[in-house]
């Protein structure tokens, strides 16, 4: 007998394929929203197979979603505001032990880097296997 | 009423004036023309009515020295003559104070016009007609004469307004010069004082960037010889990573005067205007350097081209990507200008917080400077030193001639005007 699917998966659902269609038409990415707690940055970093962290209307945020969009990736993108920014960086730093500028690439969980590392491992060709092997691409 | 003998007496004293008067003309005026017995004529009408009217005591006005004059029949110059002398009380006249004032008329008569009119009630009817012609062109003579005082006038004080404007001009482009201003060939004229540093910054590198070009021609001159004369190829590999480095100088002189003034890295005012044709932020496009130098390269083994190809595309999606960043930072930079309501003439914040989001576009510039470095530096990774060697040639003599076409242009023929 076929179980009905309970109303409440089925708005979660509805809201994931929403904000997945509302990333398409927009400058790329699923949007997300963080609060700067510890968990839930954290949560965000491991739940996505690519996830980039950048400052509202940031510019170069823009040009790090265009390219993995051109690649063929749907990357999660997380809008960090004014006043967060800083609490979010420390999140991120003491996942990472190092240093992080905005905006930050997180692929497979790990922090992977900034606009530079991104050109430079897509212009020596080893950006897609990295994507491939993260379960970001698939082809 | 004219007797004989007063006849006899004009005429008698006529000659015996034309004589003096000629002789001393001659000697103080040295072009008098003996031949022009109308000139004669005039000077010694002229002489007899400022005698006249200085007798007369009749305000004197000035005499016009016109051609018309000698049209005048001797006779009825004579017929004025004699009239003259019959209203004349003591014709006490010496020749000398006729030739002072024959003399004075001539040099007066060399500027402007001057006009001496006997009174008109005392002629005949005879000569009343010609005195009106000669009175309507006295006339006409004073105002051409005002007239062109008036324009004379204009002209000077506009003369006087431009050179005032020019000092002015020259004053503000003194001011702006020496506030670094004058960068990108513009003249640009700011409230906010930026610093001298901005101008050392640019002219170190307009300097930097000369001694570059030097460089780079001696480079490509030994790359040619060397390729030319079949070098072994550890020599070519020392002058490959020569030039390797040598481009790698100039992304970071690039680098350092985008952070004094993006501005002038944007337009990139220190090339040739052909160069500047193919400006993609501040520099060539990896993409299209790449399509005209790998047929230079030939031939190419198969995983080779593969390999180049991937590149190509690699390169063509990273300068979408930041192309497609440009757009929006203008995009951004736009709207935060045309923020708040337009007309007020108060925009102060507005150019504030612009100025905050254009710091984006240094992030720019040396994003597209490290995709041309990335892209050179793969380059040298996929091709062998000799392939290398001769891209590196390749490139240097494209460069050299887009140089050549922007000499050509900016001396070509032009139609006259």
């Amino acid at each position: 007998m076929q179980e009905a699917i309970p109303y409440k998966s089925q708005m979660a659902a509805r809201s994931r394929l929403h904000n997945f269609l509302e990333g398409a038409v927009n400058d790329g990415g699923r949007r997300l929203v963080t609060n700067g707690s510890g968990t839930s940055v954290t949560k965000l970093v491991l739940e996505n197979a690519v996830i980039v962290f950048g400052r509202r209307g940031c510019c170069m945020c823009h040009v790090v979603n265009r390219l993995l969009l051109g690649l063929g990736v749907n990357p999660a993108v997380c809008e960090v505001d004014e006043g967060k920014e800083e609490a979010v960086l420390n999140e991120l730093s003491i996942i990472n032990s190092g240093g992080i500028q905005f905006p930050a690439v997180f692929v497979g969980g790990k922090l992977f880097g900034g606009l530079d590392r991104i050109m430079s491992t897509h212009i020596t060709g080893e950006l897609v296997p990295i994507l491939k092997e993260a379960g970001a691409l698939w082809l | 009423m004219f007797s004989f003998y007063n006849y006899v007496l004009c005429c008698l004293f006529m000659l015996f004036f034309s004589s003096s008067l000629y002789i001393s003309m001659y000697c103080f005026l040295p072009d008098f023309k003996l031949s022009n017995a109308y000139n004669i004529n005039l000077t010694c009408t002229k002489a007899a009515s400022i005698i006249s009217s200085r007798s007369m005591d009749f305000p004197s006005t000035q005499f016009v020295p016109s051609r018309t004059m000698g049209t005048y029949e001797p006779i009825h110059q004579i017929g004025m003559w004699g009239e003259n002398f019959k209203s004349i009380d003591s014709p006490n006249i010496s020749p000398s104070m006729i030739v002072d004032v024959a003399n004075k008329l001539e040099n007066e008569s060399e500027t402007t016009s001057h006009e001496l009119l006997a009174p008109s009630g005392k002629y005949d009817q005879d000569a009343s007609k010609p005195l009106d012609k000669i009175q309507r062109r006295l006339a006409q003579n004073r105002e051409a004469a005002r007239k062109s005082r008036l324009r004379k006038k204009t002209y000077v004080q506009q003369l006087e307004n431009s050179r005032l404007k020019l000092i002015q001009l020259e004053q503000e482009l003194e001011r702006a010069r020496q506030q670094g201003l004058y960068a990108g060939g513009a003249l640009e004229v700011g409230h906010l004082g930026i610093s001298g540093a901005v101008n050392t910054g640019i002219a170190a590198f307009e300097m930097g960037y000369e001694r570059w070009m030097e460089e780079q021609n001696k480079l490509i001159c030994e790359l040619r010889s060397a390729l030319n004369a079949q070098t072994s190829d550890i020599e070519l590999r020392i002058l490959v990573e020569s030039g390797m480095s040598h481009y790698l100088e100039l992304f970071r002189m690039k680098s350092g005067v985008a952070k004094a003034d993006v501005f002038y890295v944007m337009s990139g005012t220190w090339k040739t205007s052909a160069e500047r044709f193919f400006s993609w932020i501040g520099g060539f496009r990896p993409s299209e350097l790449l399509k005209v130098l790998v047929p230079q390269i030939d031939p190419l083994t198969d995983h080779q081209i593969l390999e180049v190809c991937n590149l190509k595309q690699s390169c063509q999606q990273a300068e979408d990507a930041l192309s497609q960043g440009m757009e929006k930072l203008q995009e951004t930079v736009s709207a935060t200008l045309a923020s708040g309501q337009m007309g007020q003439g108060t925009y102060l914040p507005q150019v504030a917080i612009a100025m905050e989001k254009l710091e984006a576009l240094v992030n720019f510039v040396n994003q597209a400077d490290h995709l041309r470095k990335e892209t050179l530096q793969q380059m040298s990774y996929i091709l062998t030193t000799r392939q290398a060697a001769r891209g590196l040639l390749a490139l240097g003599e494209y460069i050299q001639r887009l140089q050549a076409l922007s000499t050509v242009w900016a001396n070509r023929p032009r139609e006259p005007a």
